[in-house]
């Protein structure tokens, strides 16, 4: 290796997408497509250089020489000084597929996606929606120092969209359902109905008033709320680049007594992954432990700069180089029972599914937005609300957490960050929040 | 084999198996400086090459990509057994070669794709931002050039030329932070040192905003902030698709007043921009299009399988991304009018960006955001800073009726926007 390259690796990432897309009953495209993309990481006399390319040959010795030649001329003009901490190694076995997709013909995946789609179009809609997508990564990865890997993961799921329309009013309801552990469009008809149902529901929700009020959140929006509130401010480059509100903040009580949030990519949940993108061994990472901030989520570079945490949470994109990312995130059961939780409450909105959120991590603000909800009165739902979000201040929300019920459940999606795209999934047990800022345009 | 031999071949064989057969072709390389904590962090140097295939039986379209030029056969063999799949639909031939209507704007030719030049606008984004007490936490340089042919069998073939050119910094002081890019396709235009400045600016400036009370307030919303909230809404409700789908509630509007009279919506793909194209992703001429036209709805955007499909006409809109199969979209689309008022001189709330666009309701165009760097503005200064608020409403709503276009029109992406004054709208204090 020569004298200005502290160390390399290089990760190979060669698969296929397939993609069915099903609108109104048509179906628009049903095929495959195919990708081979490298990355290539070189840690020069201070900081990294990357390439990325098509089709790489890992096996030729010659082509990986020239290409870490040309990335530590890319690192040369770095002037940031990185450090790798040392870390534990290993991969985990991948869950095995309860029906493999690729067994399955494209013309079954596309007869199944359309029942699903008809089933959603229900009187009152006008307009259905049906995506299936299946990825299939084969990931090769060696480094300087020796380690190597290979795996493969398999991902299915499938969106399904219904717009209801009535007198110029339009209104959208959307379900969907990704795995890690298997084809998952057998069966499926009912998510189909639900989308159709919510949107239909929806043209007669009242617009809610906003202002502060107390709020229950469903799990799948509280899984969205742990994401966006806590997950991304730990993540440990921006806690290093100052861009956290948690730098810091280690040991300080930051939410109330009780509240456990963790991220762990050995769940066999949509964000699992059995070794991280810089051939670090994953495990279950506690952020907040008993209201107190416990660990950041790191990679190797960050854990040395910055400590406090776990490495073995970089990932990627394929054809981007890894960056800190959230894999499987979740708030652990508390022990109020959702009754208890509506009772608590008395007069509030109770906020359900999730239209996604983002968040400011460095001023520590954050907004979501729910499907739908319905307004609480007297410790019962009464009217439906639409077009309802939420935002918040990372710092202060989370002592607002009130009841931590003890029904979780977990939610896939894909997150966005740096420009790169990859497969979550988030959850909680219901929540109540007091003071909860609302918007809505209603007065 | 390079791109041209290798488009010849596939249309070749494509043209045994298929009525027609179409290739779009990309390659590109491009460099990315990534500035950690005040100083160059990681440069990224990246090459791509892709090749997207289409093939026609009966209306039946199939599609595939590959990253790969020795996979070109799978890919051929994958897009038709994709249109064995799709249902058939009315379909009236690729285009055939034309006369193109104007040229694109979308090359610079003095543009380097070099890491010391990239370097060099890192240098300058961190001298700007040096002008005020703030820390820069992230951001970077990128240059990046493409070359692009679309080629189909009925003897059609064009290429062309991309450049971009683009700067980003994020800053912070305390809890209060700051964001400024820009993007062009021409290097010369860009100025790293005053986004730099500017983004340090709204991190400092922003620092101990003073709480806002819940109630209607007079708004002016920056060029960043309107296109964010105006682009999740209304340019998806200008797609065909969406239209004859029955998601677009401008469907039925056409010659209607949708709009204020003063504002107008055009694509100009011959504009400068990084959408500039004088042909779409599917080869069809592009020309202007004026989608409103002093508030009033004239037509929508049309691709070929959508026009065909409907009995319209290609508007030349087809764009593509990623691997994806074609669809529509704008190449450089401008929301325009005439500027009568300065909309910061009377007393506002001035927006420069939200938070949470992307969750608005696309089909009825309700919203309720986080606000960024909001601040009083009166005479055109930005004179006190506000603390963190929402901001609701509705976008068709709210456009009906607007206070004042200003003389600050950028680009923003793909849309070129002014800042837009909207009166008595719903602001929610903490």
């Amino acid at each position: 290796m020569a004298a200005d390259v502290r160390y390399y690796d290089i990760r190979c990432v060669r698969g296929e997408v397939t993609l069915v897309d099903i609108d109104n009953g048509v179906v628009e495209s049903a095929g495959t497509s195919f990708f081979d993309k490298a990355v290539i990481r070189v840690l020069g006399p201070k900081g990294w250089g990357f390439l990325t390319r098509d089709h790489v040959d890992i096996d030729s010795k010659r082509e990986l020489n020239a290409l870490v030649e040309e990335a530590a001329r890319l690192a040369a003009v770095t002037a940031d000084e990185i450090d790798l901490a040392d870390v534990p190694r290993g991969v985990l076995p991948v869950p095995p597929l309860k029906e493999d997709p690729r067994d399955i013909d494209l013309e079954e995946k596309t007869r199944l996606l359309a029942g699903i789609e008809e089933a959603a179009r229900i009187e009152g809609v006008a307009n259905t929606r049906a995506r299936y997508t299946e990825g299939i990564d084969a990931v090769r990865y060696l480094d300087s120092s020796g380690n190597e890997y290979s795996y493969e993961a398999v991902r299915s799921g499938f969106s399904v969209l219904a717009i209801a329309s009535r007198n110029g009013v339009m209104q959208m309801g959307s379900e969907r359902d990704h795995t890690t552990t298997g084809f998952n469009l057998r069966g499926k008809q009912d998510l189909g109905r639900k989308a159709g149902e919510v949107a239909v529901s929806l043209l007669d929700a009242k617009i809610p008033k906003g202002g502060a009020r107390r709020a229950i959140l469903d799990p799948e929006l509280a899984g969205v709320f742990t994401h966006e509130a806590v997950g991304h401010a730990s993540e440990g480059d921006l806690v290093r680049e100052g861009a956290s509100v948690l730098g810091g903040k280690i040991g300080e009580a930051i939410g109330c007594p009780g509240l456990v949030i963790v991220d762990d990519p050995t769940l066999h949940e949509f964000g699992f992954m059995p070794v991280d993108a810089e051939g670090v061994a994953v495990e279950r990472t506690e952020i907040i432990c008993d209201g107190i901030l416990r660990s950041y989520i790191h990679n190797r570079e960050t854990l040395a700069a910055v400590g406090n945490g776990i490495a073995g949470h970089a990932r990627a994109e394929h054809g981007a180089p890894p960056i800190v990312r959230m894999s499987n995130t979740f708030i652990e059961n508390g022990d109020a029972t959702y009754d208890e939780i509506l009772a608590e409450c008395r007069d509030g909105i109770l906020l359900i599914g999730s239209r996604g959120g983002q968040v400011d991590p460095g001023r520590g603000v954050f907004q979501f937005n729910a499907e739908y909800g319905y307004l609480i009165e007297g410790g019962e739902t009464t009217d439906m609300v639409r077009d309802v979000s939420l935002s918040g201040e990372i710092l202060s929300t989370l002592h607002n957490i009130a009841l931590i019920g003890n029904d979780r459940k977990m939610s896939p999606g894909y997150c966005g960050k740096g420009g790169q795209s990859v497969p979550v999934s988030d959850g909680a047990p219901h929540l109540l929040l007091e003071n909860a800022t609302i918007g809505g345009r209603g007065e | 084999m390079n791109g041209e031999d290798l488009i010849e071949r596939v249309l070749r064989e494509g043209t045994r198996q298929a009525d027609e057969v179409e290739v779009f072709y990309y390659r590109g390389e491009s460099i990315a400086t990534e500035i950690k904590k005040g100083i160059l962090g990681t440069a990224e140097e990246s090459e791509a090459w892709s090749m997207a295939i289409r093939t026609v039986n009966d209306g039946r379209i199939g599609f595939s990509s590959t990253g790969d030029p020795d996979r070109w056969k799978e890919c051929l063999d994958a897009a038709l057994a994709s249109g064995r799949l799709a249902t058939p639909q009315q379909w009236g031939g690729f285009p055939k070669p034309a006369e193109l209507a104007g040229t694109a704007s979308a090359a610079d030719r003095d543009l380097v794709v070099a890491v010391e030049d990239a370097a060099g606008m890192v240098e300058d984004l961190l001298a700007g931002a040096a002008e005020h007490p703030v820390e820069v936490v992230g951001g970077g340089a990128n240059l990046a050039r493409a070359y692009m042919m679309v080629a189909n069998s009925t003897g059609t073939l064009y290429g062309m030329d991309r450049t971009a050119a683009s700067v980003s910094l994020e800053t912070i002081r305390e809890q209060s932070t700051g964001y400024e890019f820009d993007a062009s396709p021409f290097r010369a235009e860009l100025d790293p040192r005053s986004v730099g400045e500017q983004a340090a600016f709204l991190a400092a400036r922003s620092l101990g905003g003073k709480e806002i009370e819940t109630g209607r307030y007079d708004i002016v919303l920056s060029p960043i902030a309107a296109a964010s909230i105006i682009g999740q809404v209304l340019l998806p409700a200008l797609s065909g698709r969406n239209v004859k789908a029955g998601r677009s509630s401008l469907a039925d509007k056409v010659g209607e007043q949708v709009l204020d009279e003063s504002l107008s919506v055009y694509d100009d793909p011959f504009a400068p921009g990084l959408g500039s194209a004088a042909f779409d992703a599917e080869g069809v001429p592009t020309r202007r299009l004026a989608f409103i036209e002093q508030g009033v709805l004239r037509q929508f955007a049309y691709d070929l399988k959508t026009g065909y499909r409907y009995g319209e006409a290609s508007t030349g809109s087809a764009v593509r991304s990623g691997g994806e199969p074609p669809g529509i979209g704008f190449h450089n689309l401008f929301l325009d009018g005439p500027r009568m008022k300065e909309p910061g001189d009377e007393r506002a709330v001035w927006i420069h960006d939200v938070v949470g666009a992307h969750t608005a309701n696309p089909f009825s165009g309700d919203f309720s955001v986080e606000i960024s760097n909001p601040f009083w503005i009166e005479g055109g200064d930005l004179t006190e800073p506000i603390r963190t608020a929402m901001f609701a409403g509705n976008v068709f709503e709210m456009l009906r009726e607007v206070g004042g276009l200003g003389k600050d029109a950028r680009r923003v992406g793909r849309l070129t926007i002014p800042s837009i004054r909207l009166n008595n709208q719903q602001i929610i204090g903490k």
